[in-house]
């Protein structure tokens, strides 16, 4: 029995590859992410992280769904539902500071997490993978920040 | 942000007796804990060269295979040192009689002078009785008693350090494995602050055997080259010698300066300054130490207390004696971070709240 032998499963390789922040990654390039990723499943109604913790790291839907409920009235728009292949929770990938809105998961769901100082540790060590998430979590961090800004009413044009 | 409570004395109090405690459970098994120990001494000190590898394109396992072929051969070339020189222990005791006599020479000399100095000494005949027959018991004594059992005992190591190159071959292929499958276990609720104490405790253990490997060169350095400025034979090896019995706190520096000042005696037994002199490099490189190279590298990373760290040798030393010294300020350290972070999970009643309610979740979701 390999109780941490390397997990090469081309299904898991696949669904990772669905995943827009994944998807730009190559076969052995997942397989180095993959060495990183930590698989946590939610029952329906549990809390994956609370409004004010402090935040290590993003959480991406791999199956299920999973629900944002900020405090704040401007973030509703940005973060709702959750669903496969979405992620949560990716400015803690920057710095620690405090989540901005609860998350629950609304049905069963599996996600993966990346923490932090692995993510830190990814851009230094492999670079071409490195760069490849950061790009795709900026696209997600701006198309967000322009989601909230357009029903707020502040940029409407662009 | 949610404030972290802060540790409190009840803390401190658990890490110190949990230290002891598994200090006292290490010296049991110090066979295998010296291989596990000095394999993760070499995992930090390599895991930046497989990783430089890895950056510039290299697949892992092969950096790893390459870093721990390397370090084969060079473990390789130790071990036939070791065992040339251990099949030259029969002529240990000519050399131990010499450096012996050479260090009574230096006592003799030295009582003469302080005896020339101050009546006080005079009074007190120290002259008289180092020339006694004290020195000449401890010698023939030592060496009937001490070699055979401490050849033997360096035979006895060998299974166990021929451990060590195989458990880093381990740690740096598959630590990372490892560390999901401890992860794992850890309920959802606690899983970010057991990532975060995961990272904490990586950064103290890299900075700590970082630290004692850079303390371990810039030591071995400043002794060879003032040992080699002063004439005395085999000056770097001797300054790599002590450096190394150095990682056993005070202990270990004390018999490092003997064995030097011994060397110094033997080699030149007609100018006693030479050995002084040695002793003063010594004292001098132990300042060194202790106000600029230890708070620079070791003492700045695991960021324990001055009188906690003093505190945690006697206590270490109490408990496991030469062991406990060695081990317990790596280990109060680990210790101490592994209790802030458990003190913090059971002070945070909302978290423990979060994992009650999602027990029962995952008790309401099992079918029945």
């Amino acid at each position: 029995m390999r109780f941490f032998s390397a997990d090469t499963n081309s299904e898991k390789v696949e669904m990772l590859q669905r995943i827009p922040i994944f998807h730009t990654l190559n076969r052995n390039e997942i397989l180095e992410v993959n060495e990183l990723l930590h698989e946590r499943v939610y029952e329906k109604n549990e809390i994956v992280f609370e409004d004010g913790d402090a935040g290590h790291g993003v959480f991406i839907v791999v199956s299920g769904k999973l629900r944002a409920e900020p405090k704040q009235k401007m973030l509703k728009a940005a973060l709702l539902d959750i669903g496969p292949g979405e992620s949560v929770g990716e400015l803690a990938l920057f710095d620690e500071g405090p989540r901005s809105a609860t998350v629950v998961a609304i049905e069963r769901t599996v996600t993966v997490a990346l923490f932090q100082a692995e993510f830190a540790s990814l851009l230094t060590k492999n670079k071409n993978i490195g760069v490849k998430v950061l790009m795709e979590i900026g696209r997600i961090i701006s198309r967000r920040s322009r989601q909230i800004l357009r029903q707020e009413e502040h940029l409407p044009t662009l | 942000m949610k404030p972290f409570p802060q540790p409190g004395a009840t803390t401190l109090l658990v890490v110190i007796l949990s230290t002891c405690l598994l200090l006292f459970v290490f010296q049991k098994i110090i066979w295998i804990v010296l291989p596990v120990l000095l394999a993760m001494m070499l995992y930090y000190i390599l895991r930046p060269v497989v990783e430089s590898l890895v950056a510039q394109g290299m697949h892992r396992g092969a950096a790893v295979k390459i870093v721990c072929l390397t370090q084969l051969v060079v473990a390789g070339s130790i071990l036939v040192l070791a065992l040339v020189l251990l099949s030259k222990a029969g002529s240990w005791q000519t050399s131990l009689d010499r450096y012996l006599a050479g260090g009574e020479n230096l006592l003799s000399k030295t009582t003469l002078s302080l005896e020339k100095v101050s009546p006080m000494f005079k009074n007190m005949n120290l002259s008289e009785k180092v020339d006694d027959q004290h020195v000449q018991d401890f010698r023939d004594e030592f060496v009937a008693k001490n070699l055979l059992p401490i050849t033997l005992g360096l035979l006895e190591w060998l299974p166990s350090l021929l451990l060590v190159p195989y458990i880093t071959y381990f740690m740096l292929n598959d630590s990372m494995r490892l560390k999901k499958y401890i992860i794992k276990s850890v309920p959802n609720a606690f899983f970010e602050k057991a990532l975060l104490l995961f990272s904490r405790l990586d950064d103290s253990l890299q900075n700590y055997f970082q630290g004692l490997l850079l303390l371990t060169f810039l030591d071995a350095f400043c002794l060879g080259l003032g040992l080699e400025v002063l004439g005395i034979s085999h000056a770097i090896m001797l300054g790599l010698a002590c450096a190394v019995l150095a990682w056993i706190p005070y202990v270990g520096s004390i018999i490092g300066c003997i064995v030097v000042v011994l060397v110094a005696a033997t080699d030149f037994p007609d100018q006693t300054w030479t050995a002084y002199a040695c002793l003063a490099l010594f004292l001098a490189v132990r300042m060194l130490d202790d106000f600029v190279f230890l708070p620079m590298t070791i003492g700045r990373k695991l960021n324990v207390h001055p009188l906690l760290s003093v505190l945690m040798l006697f206590l270490g030393a109490t408990v496991a004696g030469a062991t406990g010294l060695f081990l317990a300020l790596p280990l109060f350290g680990v210790m101490a971070v592994i209790g802030e972070a458990v003190a913090q999970v059971v002070a945070d009643q909302g978290l423990r709240a979060r994992h009650r309610a999602a027990r029962q979740l995952a008790a309401a979701a099992q079918p029945v």
